[in-house]
């Protein structure tokens, strides 16, 4: 069976751009986030672990060591079982500071640029073996399909066929920060399509070349000893350093890293893979022994690694040998896009950017953009070039194990990462040069001396594919020999500890509150002009500012640290996090003169984020400090605590609702910059001597309010910063009772006092008038008696005066009654007795209440309370009007409304209507204690008095709903033109009991 | 926190002797498929336990 070139042309090209076109309608926003975002999408891109290796090489494998060959899927399985501890940890560091690599990871926790720099090189080690093992299955498998062409020229083609896909895949976009969507959906379908093809053979293997899994378990029971006796016992052979290598493959290797963290879209995700990629490895191993079985059972004329073509071939299935081409292809352009885009942004970041940066004339996103383009072509034709020096010489598993132990030397680095916070830069250094010369001069020279045929000047040890394990772990225990010595006798630089307290698992970071040189984010545009362009300073900003939820223009220094954070993180993304903290520390420094203290706002906002994280005794303590933070949230009086720099740390609920600002509003800023009148108060506060202030009086929303304010100095010690804390108590309710008693006791000095001055008038009074009559007798002279009337009529008027201010003084002092009393008889009463005076003859009087209503309470005083209120609705009233009394009863009190027509009361009278010596009247009219009086009388009876005018619309109905006989207009022409008054009575009804005990 | 340690140092300890283990596991006496299964059985507890000790601890 042999296939053309066009024919494989065809397959390869159409595949991927099918691949292309899925990843296309993902990146255009044809298919629902949701999807794109799904576990399983995520679950099945990891399956791009499964390379070329575990389609065909894992057969080899299997051959070689029997089940052993499942130390490639079961060691990336333990580590996945162990994300919480393991990846979980490095995806949050990796989000956090936008790191894109383990270069990335590395050069921002050891803060060392020559550690980004040696692991980027590294990695191009892991990269090329790995790389060349995916061409030449490729190549390999084309050259068994098409025995015409040659193997070198078909991988030359499928090299520039993969440059110009992986452009397509992972450099069309300008920012690198994108997360790549269409590229996971590809990397998800790649998975599905080569674990159906792989199964779909298995199945074939299992029930068509043999009778079921019986028949094979026949076969192999009677060819036990044909399948065992090239069995390498695990015991005995590489087994651990299998299982080391590719579980430290979940992390260090490039392809890995890329899909587990840089391109992970849903964090959540990652508890789902835990499980997933352990089920999906399951899946595609399952397939493989029955495949080398079915291949030695049909005797098949190929190379082990490649049964599974030949099984196809020989049963003479067209579609089953494209199926399994195709799954080979979609298990190899897999690793080779994602290891390119990988290799290559670290190469970018840490080869080319920090030594040469564009100018900032240039546009930076394009001219990064082309070199990260130029860089995978040359990544991938570097690879070919690997290819074409062992093409044909070499087994692709010896490539696998090359490329996968040479990145399990970065093991020891990432454990330090997370979990060793004293390691250091010159440890990871020492260790991994070490780790990679040993792997160079045991494992890979003399494997290419044994293979390829190479000679050396200097003496190698004899390694052979028997005893290569030993070197592989001879390498990685000098690397962590070396790592943990030489960390332990040398020191950290303090970015290092502070890089290192940011990705240790078990401590919390503790960030400066140093204060920027730069006062605002238009500052730090303006400074980061200078490296980067207006352009990119700008966009970056903003973008920072988006990411971090503050408003397009900031200065506040909480606001303005948090700013120069994330956008180290960004620029990270971009450029690296070598290049990326030289830029942020040159261009954004802090104050040099600034003392350095920890801004405990962060600490604790990082602190919130680890709490589910924390156990034992940590979580405890976590536990009593959101206990103690709640208590001050909560404290019904105003805190605020104030740091030794002026900063804004802390701002309750109370404090918020006293002073109607939010505490993100507030919380990071200085003092003196808060709103006034808060701003200037609490500043004049925490600089005055005293410790308390009593009653500072604000004017807040047009209305004065008074505050008690109070402040305990806490002093810096043990590290732990300084501050103030300003509590804040509400005294304005405090202060208007006050004022109002104030108020009460002066009218009630005044009482006293006119009462006084009535009683000593009052006799002298007598006696003018006495004699004003006597005078009367005394003479004829008409003058002289019209001057005796007028000495009468005035005397009268004063008596009239003094006996109302001796009833006002005096009516506290009266005894009232509690009786039932009928209250329609009071009223009645009354207007008789009004009726009697001269003055209102025209006014109509219009008692409306039910004659059986019944109120406790003192007949006589009523009767007075009803000749006051009717009197003076009277004297308001125009001719010819009418006034109302009318009412309603409930279960516990009868309310009464006497409405009148007359011209109303001015709103700003009616608060002190009822105030002692207050008349709306003309001068000498009236003495303003009727109404006073009227106050006093009903509360004496436990009820309660109101005006209003107009008179309010509910009464109005109420009255014209009660006006049974029609009399009354629904506005007359006087009511019409006159706003009119109405007091409301309220007085406690008789209960049915103290009838009863009235009628016994 | 210090969970994470006892965790790894198990890991370790399950490292050194995973041979031992596998050996068991892997014995070529019993069904072909019966490594399957008990790798099967290992995810099967894992989303087990997982599932028991609730969403928000990953």
């Amino acid at each position: 069976m042999s296939f053309s070139l066009l024919q494989l042309s065809l397959i390869i090209i159409g595949y991927l751009f099918f691949l292309f076109s899925a990843a296309y309608v993902v990146d255009r926003g044809w298919i629902p986030k949701r999807i794109v975002r799904h576990p399983i999408v995520y679950v099945l891109s990891l399956g791009v672990y499964a390379s070329a290796w575990a389609f065909y090489g894992s057969v080899s494998m299997a051959e070689q060591y029997g089940y052993g060959f499942l130390a490639y899927y079961l060691g990336i399985s333990g580590a996945f079982l162990l994300s919480p501890i393991l990846l979980k940890p490095i995806l949050h560091i990796t989000s956090t500071y936008q790191l894109s690599s383990l270069a990335d990871l590395f050069a921002f926790r050891y803060r060392s640029r020559l550690a980004g720099v040696i692991v980027t090189l590294f990695t191009l080690a892991v990269a090329l073996p790995l790389l060349t093992l995916q061409i030449a299955a490729v190549a390999e498998s084309m050259h068994l399909l098409n025995a015409e062409l040659p193997s070198s020229t078909l991988a030359f083609a499928f090299c520039l066929t993969m440059v110009l896909f992986a452009i397509l895949f992972g450099a069309r976009h300008v920012s690198p920060r994108e997360k790549h969507e269409g590229l996971i959906f590809a990397l998800a379908f790649e998975s599905l399509f080569k674990l159906i093809a792989i199964t779909v053979l298995g199945v074939i293997a299992l029930f068509f070349v043999f009778d079921g899994s019986g028949d094979m378990q026949n076969w192999i029971s009677s060819n036990q000893e044909q399948l065992i006796s090239g069995h390498t016992s695990l015991q005995e052979g590489p087994w651990r350093t299998l299982l080391l290598v590719f579980f430290a493959a979940a992390v260090v290797a490039p392809h890995m890293f890329h899909v587990t963290f840089t391109e992970n879209l849903n964090p959540q995700a990652l508890r789902q893979a835990s499980w997933g990629l352990p089920l999906f490895l399951l899946l595609m191993s399952l397939s493989v022994p029955p495949i080398l079985w079915a291949g030695v059972y049909l005797n098949v004329d190929a190379p082990t690694e490649f049964y599974a073509l030949g099984i196809g071939m020989a049963l003479n299935s067209e579609a089953l040998v494209i199926m399994v081409f195709a799954g080979g292809l979609a298990a190899a352009s897999g690793v080779i896009i994602v290891t390119t885009l990988a290799t290559a942004a670290m190469f970018l970041n840490h080869i080319i950017l920090p030594s040469y940066t564009p100018s900032p004339r240039f546009d930076f996103y394009k001219w990064l953009l082309w070199t990260r383009r130029l860089l995978i072509a040359s990544i991938l034709l570097g690879a070919y070039w690997f290819y074409s020096m062992v093409s044909g010489n070499v087994e692709i598993t010896l490539l696998g194990i090359l490329a996968f132990v040479a990145a399990v030397q970065f093991l020891p680095g990432v454990l330090g990462v997370l979990y060793w916070p004293t390691a250091n830069r010159w440890g990871l250094i020492s260790g991994l040069t070490a780790g990679i010369l040993v792997w160079l001069f045991t494992l890979l020279l003399p494997l290419a001396k044994l293979t390829l045929g190479w000679e050396y000047i200097i003496p190698l040890p004899a390694t052979n594919m028997e005893n290569w394990d030993v070197a592989a772990m001879g390498s990685f225990a000098i690397n962590l020999v070396l790592f943990v010595v030489i960390s332990s006798v040398t020191k950290q630089k303090g970015s290092e500890r502070a890089a290192a307290e940011a990705c240790s698992v078990d401590t919390v970071s503790r960030p400066s509150r140093k204060p920027l040189m730069a006062s605002n984010s238009n500052d730090v545009i303006v400074s980061l002009s200078k490296p980067l362009g207006r352009y990119v300073a700008e966009r970056e900003v903003h973008q920072a500012l988006k990411d971090i939820g503050l408003p397009s223009y900031e200065d506040r220094p909480y606001a303005l640290r948090r700013l120069r954070t994330r956008l180290e993180a960004n620029l990270s993304g971009l450029m690296g996090p070598t290049v990326a903290h030289d830029i942020i520390s040159c261009n954004l420094p802090f104050q040099k003169d600034a003392e350095l203290s920890e801004d405990i706002y962060q600490i604790e906002q990082r602190m919130e984020g680890f709490h589910d994280r924390l156990s034992g005794l940590a979580g405890e303590l976590d536990n009593l400090r959101r206990y103690h933070k709640q208590t001050l949230e909560r404290l019904p009086m105003g805190v605020c605590s104030v740091s030794d720099e002026g900063e804004v740390l802390m701002w309750n609920a109370a404090m918020a609702s006293l002073t109607q600002i939010a505490p993100k509003d507030v919380t990071g800023i200085r003092l003196n910059t808060v709103a006034d009148p808060w701003g200037n108060m609490l500043q004049k506060f925490l600089h005055d001597d005293a410790i308390r202030q009593h009653k500072k009086r604000i004017e807040q929303q047009g209305r004065p309010h008074w505050y008690n304010l109070h402040k305990s100095i806490i002093q810096a010690s043990g590290g732990q910063p300084g501050g103030t804390v300003i509590l804040v108590e509400d005294q304005t309710e405090t202060q208007m009772l006050e004022e109002e008693l104030v108020h009460s006791e002066r009218l009630a000095s005044i009482g006293r006092l006119a009462a006084g001055v009535a009683h000593e008038i009052g006799n002298p009074i007598t006696g003018i008038d006495c004699l004003a009559q006597s005078m009367r007798y005394e003479t004829d002279n008409a003058e002289v008696l019209e001057m005796a009337d007028q000495i009468q009529e005035q005397t009268k008027r004063v008596t009239r005066i003094v006996q109302s201010l001796m009833n006002f003084s005096h009516s506290g002092n009266q005894t009232t009654e509690h009786l039932p009393v009928n209250i329609s008889t009071c009223i009645d009463e009354a207007i008789q007795l009004l009726r009697l005076s001269s003055q209102g003859r025209d006014i109509e009087y219009r008692n409306q209440c039910d004659p059986d209503w019944q109120v406790v309470g003192d007949s006589q005083r009523l009767v007075q309370v009803f000749i006051n209120l009717l009197g003076n609705a009277r004297d308001a009233s125009p001719d010819f009007s009418c006034i109302h009394i009318f009412g309603y009863v409930d279960n516990y009190q009868v309310t009464l409304h006497v409405v009148d027509q007359g011209s109303g009361i001015a709103e700003d009278k009616l608060d002190h209507i009822f105030d002692p010596f207050f008349t709306t009247k003309e001068v000498g009219k009236g003495t303003g204690l009727g109404l006073a009086l009227v106050h006093n009388i009903i509360e004496e009876h436990y009820g309660h008095i109101s005006i209003s005018s107009p008179v309010p619309e509910h009464i109005e109905d109420l009255q014209r709903s009660l006006s049974l006989d029609n009399t009354l207009p629904a506005k007359d022409s006087i009511s019409a033109n006159n706003a009119g008054a109405c007091v409301t009575l309220r007085l406690p009804k008789v209960q049915n009991n103290l009838l009863e005990d009235d009628s016994e | 926190m210090y969970n994470y340690r006892v965790a790894l140092l198990v890991v370790f300890g399950l490292y050194v002797f995973s041979p031992v283990v596998i050996d068991w596991w892997l014995a070529p006496n019993g069904a072909w498929y019966h490594p399957f299964a008990i790798w099967f059985l290992l995810i099967a507890a894992h989303i087990f336990v997982g599932f028991k000790r609730g969403s928000d601890e990953l």
